[in-house]
């Protein structure tokens, strides 16, 4: 069937509406990150800055804050971004370290209790947070692990663990056996063969655990409320904070939205492929 | 090569197992390690606990049997917050349903540009929920945010107004930002379901005489039906947790506050530990029962197929 015009232009609407709906509030906290405060309540609403100016930002980073007469909460924002960053990139590293060995035992070794090992730290995955959330505070306060980034990445990582390894053994379980077989032939061991052919051929998996990982980190909120209350307060928990009871502070909002957007952007952008995949993977659970 | 057979063997002759199970133990452990500390003693923990009465303000932790779930049924804040929990999830479902399969078909027509559409769509769900949470509350922010900005631009008598005053439209409020956040899942679900529907269905169809219409509704619609139920599988219990969204729009506000809200009030606020692991261990069963209601249908569903 040919499409007709109207046919192709009714699709290239919905299309638009569709970027609109995703795109726009995004762009609308981007373009307001770049607004001075006195032309907010500016009406009629202009959709794009009429003045550009770049004090929200000054604040948030520390950057001549005495040109501004700004709150100092640069260095809280600076600290937030440095813990975010830690718990998240040490999240994933552990998450997807530990799974890869454990999926790699999980599909290629023999042992008593595999299956049974396999099902139990899957079927986690239906279990929710707040499941196991208050007795982990307890833990965590016997272990003097509260607010800190050992205490906070152990618990993404238990959290995290169960889809990383159903994914990367599926990966691992799609891999040609053959190749694993003639270097077993070749007396490669069992280790060897992990390095450096099966994780050699698993990159994309491995890179789609990685990042489901990463953005699950970087996104929590309930988890650091509970957990990460002050040292170590990311940055999902400190932008709330900037809304108080008499006075939100949306230069700042914004600003630091649009900061904590740039590195899930940046993932959608350049690995969407993967993220595609891992997401598909992870869904038909 | 790092184990070496002479190793391995050795192994085998002294422990009765093969060197695989021992390497297969050895590199399942931290696995093991971190589940049991980390998930499963606090699971079980809990609902230990939830038949005790845990609370730091107290000395002792007596057993209480099943007290701490009878007072369930007479907490009417409870009764508002799953109200209020069960509203999202029949909104949030058929929402981010309905226009999430409507835009997987509309992403699945066009052959220009896929897949940056398909990423800009999927960018919401990636940002923080927090995130989506902060750019909302700025959408609506009575006095200067972009919603009643767009709608006073068209003459509308919105300047100023305060879209949490009014439980209905705070309600809604909440929805929309957990559909703009969860409805990519559902539209990658689906729009992967429909690349793998084979094009000489479609030419069949084409050569019976369908429309475009019939088609959708005859061909494609039939053939993504395990993948909609998975994607509401996922939709379900993603508005069963939701948090982020209530918490940083309304906060603990009663007419907005979800069953999470609650038990995290409970336990972090009123210090009722025991009462909030009681609530967890429901809200987890009936979650878990929703789950297990659409993956038996799925199941007869593609069973009959």
């Amino acid at each position: 069937m040919k499409p007709t015009y109207l046919y192709r232009l009714m699709i290239w609407v919905g299309i638009a509406v569709l970027l609109i709906w995703s795109l726009g509030p995004i762009y609308w906290t981007i373009a307001s990150s770049f607004t001075p405060t006195d032309d907010f309540s500016v009406r009629p609403i202009h959709f794009f800055p009429q003045h550009l100016t770049f004090d929200h930002y000054a604040r948030l980073l520390g950057i001549n804050i005495a040109r501004i007469g700004g709150v100092e909460v640069f260095k809280q924002f600076r600290a937030a971004l440095v813990n975010s960053v830690v718990t998240s990139v040490a999240a994933t590293f552990l998450c997807v370290a530990i799974s890869a060995l454990g999926a790699y035992a999980f599909t290629r070794l023999e042992f008593p209790g595999r299956k049974v090992l396999f099902v139990l730290v899957v079927a986690t995955l239906a279990i929710p947070a707040y499941a196991v959330l208050i007795p982990l505070y307890q833990i965590m306060i016997n272990l003097h692990l509260v607010d800190t980034y050992v205490g906070v990445a152990l618990i993404y990582v238990s959290a995290f663990l169960p889809l990383s390894l159903w994914l990367l053994r599926s990966v691992f379980e799609a891999l040609p056996i053959a190749l694993e077989e003639a270097a077993q032939l070749d007396g490669a061991g069992r280790l060897y063969i992990f390095f450096n052919i099966v994780l050699q051929l698993a990159g994309p998996g491995l890179t789609a655990a990685a990042i489901l990982t990463f953005l699950g980190a970087w996104g929590q909120y309930l988890v650091p409320l509970i957990f990460s209350p002050q040292a170590t307060k990311p940055l999902t928990v400190l932008i709330p904070e900037f809304v108080t009871k008499n006075f939100v502070d949306y230069g700042l909002i914004t600003a630091s939205g649009s900061i904590a957007i740039i590195i899930p952007a940046l993932v959608v952008i350049f690995l969407n492929r993967y993220l595609v995949s891992g997401l598909l993977a992870g869904s038909v659970k | 090569m790092t184990v070496s057979a002479p190793d391995a063997a050795a192994i085998r002759g002294s422990r009765g197992f093969g060197p695989d199970a021992v390497l297969g133990a050895l590199l399942v452990s931290p696995i093991v390690l971190t589940m049991a500390a980390l998930v499963f003693y606090p699971m079980s923990r809990t609902v230990w606990d939830s038949l005790h009465r845990v609370n730091p303000m107290q000395a002792g932790r007596p057993f209480v049997g099943l007290e701490n779930y009878s007072r369930m049924l007479s907490d009417a804040q409870l009764g508002t917050t799953w109200i209020n929990t069960l509203i999202y999830v029949v909104l949030a479902v058929v929402f981010g349903t309905v226009f999430g399969v409507l835009a997987a078909a509309l992403i699945n027509q066009i052959k220009v540009g896929r897949q940056w559409v398909l990423a800009a769509v999927i960018l919401p769900w990636a940002l923080p929920g927090v995130v989506n949470s902060v750019i909302w509350l700025w959408i609506y922010q009575p006095g200067a945010g972009l919603l009643n900005g767009i709608l006073s631009a068209f003459g509308l008598p919105f300047e100023n107004h305060v879209w949490f005053n009014d439980r209905t439209s705070a309600i809604i409020a909440v929805t929309v930002v957990h559909v703009w956040r969860m409805m990519p899942l559902t539209i990658v679900i689906v729009l992967a379901a429909m690349q793998s529907i084979p094009a000489h269905l479609y030419e069949a169809a084409r050569i019976d005489g369908a429309t475009r219409i019939q088609m959708f509704g005859l061909v494609t619609l039939p053939l993504v039906r395990s993948a909609i139920a998975v994607a509401m599988t996922n939709a379900t219990v993603n508005a069963f947790n939701l948090f982020d969204e209530a918490w940083v729009l309304a906060g603990s506000s009663l007419e907005t506050r979800p069953v999470l809200v609650q038990i995290y009030l409970e336990t972090f606020q009123n210090l009722r530990f025991s009462y909030g692991m009681a609530l967890s261990v429901v809200i987890t069963l009936v979650s878990l029962l929703i789950s297990l209601v659409y993956v038996l249908r799925v199941y007869r569903n593609t069973r009959f197929d």
